[in-house]
């Protein structure tokens, strides 16, 4: 017996020396942690239950068999987050740059499979050099098949993905679909095809960084939903992103203790709209304002910053806020901002995590730019995920509800549960001046007749009261309240109970 | 005394006004431009009258907007407060056409003293020692040397058409003054087409020093000593004090018989301030009198007892002075600082902008002394670029100047900005100076002592012991409260678990174990730690911080401190005094694994130019390609009403060009990379 554990511990110890002591400090020279490192990191400490150490792959072409390592490129398994059940893979580059062969695809499947199967989230930690070419079309196979597992598992358990080092070709699309997507600066990239090829199809020259960077993703191409300075920061912040999550579709938002008082009045926030319409004000300071504790979780900070979302609790419990920023191109609604708030609030709605809505929005981007690039079916996304959100919808308007992006917002009309107003409120279908002229186009000549027209527009439509009095509003609140008011609304909506026509899935405007 | 008084100014001034206006039961009136419709002097007034746009020429220094605000209102009596309106002529007599009292002093007062020339005039003929120089024109070196040998030296040679240091030489010999006189006329000649040469006595190491006067319409004037303000930063004031801690009685009682000649003079009739520079041997020259109220009056009010603004208004309105200068007694000291919206790590620009976070601490008993606050906003209200972008006046006071200045530093302390940077660190830092707390002070103290900007504090062993201690507290709170979560596999460890920390802080890595007992988060029951670096043996932390306070107040072993404290992505971010860090708090394993990711070489941001504040692009001078020089100015932001011109560091190529004329930039935001 004793000989048999020895060899059991020979064994382990081999497997979770992955590529060897050398190849681990290289990682280390990258400024990367190795797997388990990461793993170490993001796991409660000793909560680790790794499947799967002793697998090899089965390839023999090009002389593989003689190259086989255990784990194969990928440490997978199970563990805890404050005590609550993930599952996890994550990608060894010291073994065979961590490159995807079909056992190390069997891998992953079966933590995936777990992960469905059982109702907890599962995170996957990319650090890899795509498919294991020796391996042919069983390495293609493999993808399609993890593939085919983030589709099913989409909307029933969250799916994280963390981007640590190179992440190309078929590596990125099981991320792609997974709900989201962090990157690390500096030392992650994520491309379809690398600088290399590109070079070759297209002559350009460019670099990992400017193709993929984390730079890049996190806020041009909106790939990443974040981006932290190294692996440490990435990973703890993964583990205070859990923390807001429901572990499944099934279940309610994790609740924890909140040291904030429900009845906090936040006089500032009485100032918050400055007095000239036209300037902005940043709507974050209202969410942190509102939030418990100020702590808030936000969802793709950099990338089409007119909007913003993010995770926060109210009570203890979480709450998805999505609100427009008129810090940035006065908080209008674009291509981007559209794609970034409706793939958020479809979040939230699988999820069952209540959405919290700030408006205050001019309208949608004009011009040939936004229209030629399909504005119209882009901004119905948003449109359309609000409509069909089920959860808790609360709103509130700060100012601007212009147009169809009142509509939009989360609005009464789109089965808004509790929507208020600010006293500085302003809904209407466009501003003042623009109405006035399109209504008295006759007196456009006339300055004196246009101030006048434009000032009657304002007395009537500036103000939340002709919204308030068709009941589109159920309230007009003082803003040093928000966050009260909201917390007694969303106490009243904990046994809503609303849902869709039986469909086989809708049919998003893509 | 008055019906009706209205103030003639705004924010912090005015809120002081309105405070005695109360107390003594005078109905007020706060007059407001647009960008202060919300601000706390007109929620504080009984009466509010709108009087213009922000800029301040439309507004606080429009003398018939003001002048219709009084009658609207019927004021009878016009505070003006300092700056603005205070210090012109016009308006008291403009006031006095209409029969509304000036509560400032007579205007002959006024006029007389804000003439530089005029003013030293009178004050050699009141006797007042004013700095020794030949009054007129130099005709050659010979004469220089002459009349250099006669002042004393060293000697300032200086153009009489003069600005800006051009023109200007300090001279210790004969041989300078030769030299020196040649070169400065030249100097003047070609700068200001204009050669002609005075010469005066050059103090070193000047102490700024004044003496407060307080007179009414019956010929009575006394002073109330002196404040010393000799800690200035390009000639703004930054901490006054009172009294000087360098003089004695017989140079504090001459002043201010000097002073008191001056006003007699001039038959001032309100508060006042007579200003000298003091040398090291404490000869004292006369500078000019300031015919208003201070900035820095506070630490007059608190070590004399009394209410500067009451005893203008009694004066105002004819009643003779209930003082004599023999019941004038000092008691106690006071130091005051002024919190500016500036970033003290990047050479204290301007950071404007809305408060979003704005904690002051209680006035009353602080520390070993107590602390009083002056100021005119709140959270939520804006820093304005229109205005003096100071905050508050944070005043320290105590039985002896130690005290006063540990009350105000421990108030520094206490103190919670966010939203703009503010100059506390850097207060703080001053404060904690040896040459500072030994009063071995003058004008030049800070480019002296901070001849490179201000990069904070290095910490000190106290200093390091109450982070570390906080940041574990801080840490552990969090992640027991993590554990509270729902849905767990298993139920949650138990309170009064002992943990293990890596507190890692500006290069120092310190293992800490702590422990919580139950009920020790908000209650003050105190927690254990042991941090075998900072110190032997068990430590005990009380403190009331529960998660989303900024103010952390604890007591290590006895020992109380406050820090504030920021929750941030990077770690936690923690200021005592001029020290601040970003504090990472984690498991001796990811201690260790943390310590194998080499340091991130900092972004190369030579090549880039971006926006070291808030503004507005003015101009792009460059264009995308174009070869451009070291010093060769490339973009124009407009900030506070300042341009600032930013200008390329090295040679290099224009890459891209991120802003454009009129855009509006954040700070730190790219506007133009080098290739």
């Amino acid at each position: 017996m004793k000989d048999v554990l020895e060899q059991l511990d020979a064994k382990r110890q081999a497997a979770r020396a992955g590529g060897g002591e050398k190849r681990v400090l290289a990682q280390h020279e990258k400024g990367k942690l190795s797997a388990r490192e990461r793993i170490e990191v993001l796991l409660d400490d000793g909560s680790f239950e790794e499947f799967d150490m002793f697998v090899e792959h089965q390839c023999s072409d090009f002389g593989m068999d003689e190259k086989k390592i255990p784990g194969d490129g990928v440490v997978t398994g199970s563990g805890t987050i404050n005590g609550r059940l993930v599952y996890l893979f994550a990608k060894d580059f010291t073994v065979f740059g961590g490159s995807l062969s079909l056992a190390h695809a069997k891998k992953i499947m079966k933590v995936q499979d777990a992960a469905l199967r059982n109702g907890a989230p599962i995170l996957g930690l990319f650090d890899a050099g795509g498919a294991r070419i020796q391996e042919g079309v069983d390495a293609l196979g493999g993808y399609a098949e993890i593939f085919q597992r983030n589709v099913l598992a989409s909307g029933v358990v969250p799916q994280i993905s963390v981007i640590m080092g190179p992440c190309a070709g078929g590596d990125v699309y099981s991320p792609a679909m997974t709900d989201f997507i962090f990157m690390v600066k500096d030392t992650s990239y994520m491309y379809v095809t690398g600088p290399d090829v590109v070079k070759t199809v297209t002559n350009e020259v460019v670099t990992h960084e400017e193709l993929g960077g984390a730079s890049i993703h996190a806020k041009k191409s909106g790939v990443a939903d974040g981006a932290f300075e190294n692996d440490i920061e990435a990973l703890v912040q993964m583990r205070r992103l859990v923390d807001f999550l429901p572990l499944n579709n099934r279940e309610k938002v994790p609740a924890r203790p909140s040291y904030d008082k429900p009845d906090r009045i936040e006089p500032s926030l009485d100032t918050l709209v400055p007095p000239n319409p036209n300037k902005p004000y940043d709507i974050k300071e209202l969410i942190r304002k509102t939030a418990d504790e100020g702590d808030f979780f936000e969802i793709a900070p950099d990338y089409a910053t007119n909007i913003v979302t993010g995770f926060g609790r109210l009570e203890g419990q979480t709450v998805g806020f999505v609100a427009n920023q008129p810090m940035s191109l006065a908080g209008v609604l674009d291509i981007d901002a559209s794609k970034k708030g409706a793939r958020f609030v479809r979040f939230c709605d699988a999820f069952s995590i209540p959405i919290v809505t700030f408006v205050d929005v001019p309208g949608f981007l004009p011009g040939t730019k936004q229209e030629y690039g399909g504005l119209i079916k882009h901004g119905a996304k948003l449109l359309f995920a609000y409509a069909e959100a089920t959860v808790p919808k609360l709103t509130v308007i700060t100012r601007k509800a212009y147009g169809g992006a009142y509509d939009v917002m989360a609005s009464k009309h789109l089965r808004g549960d509790i929507n208020y107003a600010w006293p500085t409120a302003e809904i209407a279908v466009m501003g003042a001046k623009g109405a006035a002229e399109i209504i008295h186009r006759a007196d456009l000549g006339d300055e004196e007749k246009m101030a006048a027209h434009t000032k009657e527009y304002e007395d009537r439509f500036a103000n939340p009261f002709v919204a308030a009095s068709r009941g589109y509003l159920d309230d007009v609140i003082q803003p040093r309240s928000t966050r009260v008011r909201l917390i007694k609304a969303l106490r009243t909506l904990k046994n809503k109970n609303l849902s869709n026509p039986w469909k086989k899935h809708d049919n998003l405007p893509l | 005394m008055f019906n009706k008084i209205l103030i003639a100014n705004r924010g912090e001034i005015a809120v002081r006004v309105i405070k005695t206006c109360k107390r003594l039961g005078i109905p007020t009136v706060a007059v407001y431009s647009e960008a202060d419709a919300a601000s706390l002097a007109v929620e504080m007034a009984d009466e509010a009258v709108f009087i213009g746009p922000p800029a301040p020429g439309e507004s606080y220094l429009n003398m018939d907007r003001i002048l219709a605000a009084c009658e609207e209102t019927g004021a009878d009596a016009v505070h003006p407060g300092f700056g603005f309106l205070s210090e012109n002529a016009k308006f008291p007599e403009a006031l006095a056409k209409k029969n509304i009292a000036w509560i400032g002093p007579n205007v002959y007062a006024i006029q007389s003293m804000g003439d530089k020339l005029e003013s030293k005039k009178l004050a050699a003929k009141a006797g007042v020692s004013t700095v020794p120089g030949f009054k007129g024109e130099i005709e050659d070196d010979q004469q220089a040397v002459e009349v250099a040998d006669d002042i004393g030296y060293p000697v300032m040679i200086k153009a009489s058409a003069g600005g800006g240091g051009k023109g200007m030489r300090i001279a210790r010999s004969a041989s300078e003054v030769k030299d020196g006189f040649k070169a400065a006329r030249n100097e003047a000649k070609s700068s200001f087409g204009d050669d002609r040469i005075l010469i005066e006595k050059f103090v070193e190491k000047p102490r700024h020093i004044e003496i407060q006067v307080l007179g009414d319409k019956h010929g009575n004037v006394i002073h109330l000593n002196e404040r010393e303000c000799s800690i200035q930063r390009r000639n703004q004031k930054v901490i006054e004090e009172a009294p000087s801690p360098f003089l004695d009685k017989r140079t504090r009682d001459k002043m201010g018989e000097q002073a008191v000649a001056l006003a007699k003079a001039v038959d001032y009739d309100s508060a006042g301030t007579v200003e000298f520079i003091v040398d090291p041997n404490k000869n004292f020259y006369f500078l000019e009198m300031n015919t208003r109220l201070q900035v820095e009056h506070p630490v007059t009010e608190l070590t004399h007892d009394i209410d500067l603004v009451e005893q203008m208004i009694r004066v105002a309105a004819g009643k003779e002075l209930e003082l004599t200068q023999r019941d004038v007694r000092i008691k106690g000291h006071a130091v005051e600082a002024r919190l500016y919206a500036e970033d003290p790590y990047r050479g204290f620009l301007p950071s404007i902008g809305r408060l979003e976070r704005y904690v002051e601490p209680e006035q009353g008993p602080m520390g070993p002394g107590k602390l009083r606050i002056d100021s005119g906003v709140r959270e939520g209200d804006e820093i304005s670029l229109f205005y003096d972008p100071m905050i508050a006046k944070v005043i320290g006071y105590g039985d002896t100047r130690e005290k006063a200045i540990d009350a105000l530093a421990d108030s520094l302390d206490r103190l919670h900005v966010e939203g703009l940077q503010a100059n506390a660190p850097f207060l703080s830092a001053v404060l904690d100076e040896t040459d500072f707390r030994k009063g071995n002070i003058h004008t030049g103290y800070i480019d002296e002592h901070f001849p490179d900007g201000f990069a904070g504090t290095v910490a000190r062993e106290d200093q390091l012991r109450f982070m570390t201690a906080a940041a574990a507290f801080v840490h552990t709170t969090f992640v027991q409260r993590a554990t509270q979560i729902a849905g767990r596999l298993t139920p949650a460890p138990n309170a009064g678990e002992l943990h293990d920390w890596v507190v890692i802080m500006d290069g120092h890595r310190f293992a800490v174990e702590m422990r919580l007992p139950q009920g020790a988060i908000g209650e003050e029951v105190p927690a254990e730690l042991w941090c075998p670096a900072l110190s032997t043996g068990r430590m005990a932390l009380a403190t009331s911080w529960r998660p989303g306070d900024h103010l952390f107040e604890g007591e290590l072993d006895g020992e109380k401190f406050a820090l504030t404290f920021s929750d941030r992505t990077e770690g936690y971010r923690l200021r005592h005094r001029g020290f601040a860090a970003t504090v990472l708090v984690c498991t001796p394993r990811t201690a260790e694994l943390h310590a194998r990711l080499p340091e991130k070489e900092a972004a190369d941001t030579a090549k880039l130019i971006t926006s070291p504040m808030p503004g507005l692009v003015m101009s792009v001078n460059v264009e995308v390609g174009q070869e451009v020089k070291a010093g060769e100015a490339l973009v124009v932001v407009e900030a506070m009403k300042m341009e600032n011109v930013l200008r390329a560091e090295r040679d290099g190529t224009v890459k891209s060009i991120e802003a454009s004329a009129g855009d509006s930039v954040a700070a730190d935001e790219l506007l133009i990379e080098f290739e």
